[in-house]
């Protein structure tokens, strides 16, 4: 166990992710990107709130507007950074022909994989913990409780580490970054798009046959489990989202895929010598 | 130190290793020659654990390649024929990593650093990115890289493409230090006059086959220190010829073609005059006696006459 803690490819990988411009870029514009949604969100609550109503808008309703705004944009900027981090990690080490060293070495292959994962899993944090002052920002608010906050940042975590295992999949199996990067964003459109259209087009057969019915059960919901905004959408207690209830059973799809995906990336690193 | 008995390897397409046996000893260093496509790096892959062999037996330091590849990979260093550099690394950071790597532990993992710096003459440059450096210092610096753990066999594919002429001369300077301190190597190259200067044995390779094996001797370019090789073209009766180097003690007929024998003679030089004496004194007519016999790239042309053409 401590040789996958005292990893020297986490190192050697945190080492010439930082020293690349992107790690301070990305995470000046993530910020900058956030920060004018918080601005937006914050505006068009209140002045539209203000025209609407007539009168003065609950402070309560701002901080759950820029809370849900931050967290949704968050995991979808992370979701587009998510196989650029992951998904030509291992590729790279092809192209530029140094996988041979790393396979002639005493590193094992679960040693590579986890190095490059923890690497790539560990800089979306550190965007994520950036954004963590405007996440906290609704709490001046009101409107949203600390648990929200924790069990976004807890599914977002989750979220985008499935999504690093799928890169890292992507990136074990194909020869070239861009075919594996090209790969991974197909597979989380398939997650994000048609998760969706998969549910909308089973909700609405359902609704037919069930005209009275409150809410789709946990079966009908079931294709949304893979879809990683569906567990950011469990925290909305509002309209028809009042219904997505099982934030649990998404968690366990996103483990239960990303363990496979690691399986099979690591299955695929111990045979990638025949690539080389 | 490696032991390789009727390998066999196939890709999709094409068969890279065809029942290939090796045996290399300790203190060998060992040259592979053959065409493009003969299955040397295949070899070369095989033996660092990067490929499965399909069937036959690889052995390395005692160890099964297929079974124990850990301690085959703590045994040898590897230099593929394109061995890639982390570039934004900084020398001292890129040792410091592999150090980590092979799990060498303190002191001896600053030590083996120092060590490598030193071997590859960087050590006053500890600090700088490898970008900077020529393709000759990288070259260094990766042979060092795979010295770290101080391996007893070097597994190098093309190690001197693209150097210049004196990186090349460092690179076979380097090669016999190592080989005098006990490391054995096996190396694969097309510059035959390199091989030719550094190795004590070369084998010759062709479709996946030892050619050195499936042709007797007549390919082995190891010259044992008492022995001489002759050329010789003549005219007139073979049976002659037979008869007078049967009658020749400490001679034997290597390689045999229409009018041209190699022969090996046991002895010096003298022993050369003696044979072309007798030769003579037997009534053949001798259109060309050469007691040096043929380089490494004349064998190489008559052992792979027909992939050349």
């Amino acid at each position: 166990m401590r040789r996958y803690v005292t990893n020297p490819m986490i190192i050697k990988e945190l080492r010439q992710r930082l020293r690349e411009r992107r790690s301070w870029l990305l995470p000046t514009l993530y910020l900058i990107v956030l920060s004018g949604i918080v601005v937006c969100v914050y505006y068009f609550s209140t002045d539209t709130g203000r025209r609407l109503r007539g009168a003065e808008v609950q402070g309560a309703d701002i901080g759950q507007a820029i809370f849900l705004a931050v967290v949704f944009t968050q995991i979808i900027v992370l979701l587009l950074m998510g196989p650029v981090f992951s998904s030509g990690a291992i590729t790279i080490e092809r192209e530029q022909r140094t996988l041979a060293g790393l396979l002639t070495s005493l590193l094992t292959a679960p040693q590579i994989w986890w190095g490059k994962f923890v690497a790539a899993l560990l800089y979306l944090l550190l965007l994520l913990a950036s954004a963590i002052p405007l996440l906290a920002l609704p709490f001046a608010f009101g409107g949203v409780e600390p648990l929200d906050l924790v069990k976004a940042l807890g599914s977002t975590i989750l979220t985008l580490a499935s999504i690093c295992t799928i890169g890292l999949w992507c990136s074990a199996t194909f020869r070239r970054s861009v075919h594996a990067t090209a790969s991974c964003y197909a597979i989380v459109l398939v997650l994000t798009i048609v998760t969706a259209i998969a549910f909308g087009m089973i909700y609405a057969h359902w609704q037919q046959s069930h005209p009275g019915a409150s809410g789709p059960p946990a079966h009908i919901q079931a294709p949304l489990f893979l879809n990683p905004l569906y567990p950011l959408l469990t925290l909305i207690d509002d309209g028809d989202f009042r219904f997505f209830v099982y934030p649990v059973s998404s968690w366990l799809m996103f483990a239960g895929v990303g363990c496979l995906a690691a399986a099979l990336a690591m299955r695929r690193l111990q045979r990638s010598g025949e690539q080389l | 130190m490696i032991e390789i008995d009727a390998l066999r390897k196939s890709y999709r397409k094409s068969r890279g290793l065809d029942g290939f046996s090796l045996h290399l000893e300790s203190n060998e260093l060992v040259g592979l020659v053959g065409p493009n496509g003969a299955g040397k790096t295949t070899l070369i892959k095989t033996l660092a654990t990067l490929l499965p062999a399909d069937s036959g037996s690889v052995r390395v330091s005692g160890h099964d390649v297929s079974v124990d590849p850990t301690a085959v990979r703590a045994s040898l260093g590897y230099l593929p024929d394109v061995a890639g550099i982390y570039q934004d690394m900084r020398i001292g950071e890129f040792l410091e990593f592999f150090a980590d790597a092979f799990r060498l532990k303190e002191p001896q993992r600053t030590a083996a650093i120092e060590r490598a710096l030193e071997r590859a003459g960087l050590a006053d440059r500890r600090n700088d990115f490898v970008e900077h450096l020529s393709l000759g210092w990288k070259q260094r610096l990766l042979l060092s890289k795979i010295l770290l753990h101080e391996p007893k066999l070097l597994l190098l594919d093309e190690p001197a493409t693209g150097l210049d002429p004196l990186a090349r001369i460092q690179l076979r300077e380097q090669l016999k230090r190592l080989h005098a301190e006990g490391v054995a190597i096996l190396i694969s190259s097309h510059i035959l006059s390199d091989l030719e200067d550094i190795c004590t044995r070369i084998i010759f390779i062709a479709e996946g086959k030892n050619v050195q094996e499936a042709q007797t001797a007549a390919f082995a370019a190891g010259v044992r220190a008492s022995a001489v090789r002759c050329e010789l073209e003549f005219e007139g009766p073979k049976d002659a010829v037979d008869g007078a180097i049967a009658g020749f003690a400490g001679a034997h007929i290597l390689e045999r073609k229409e009018g041209f024998l190699l022969i090996e003679l046991t002895g010096s030089s003298q022993d050369a005059s003696a044979f072309l004496r007798t030769l003579l004194a037997a009534g053949i007519t001798i259109l060309h006696f050469d007691a040096r016999g043929p380089g490494l790239e004349e064998r190489y042309r008559r052992a792979f006459g027909e992939h050349i053409r």
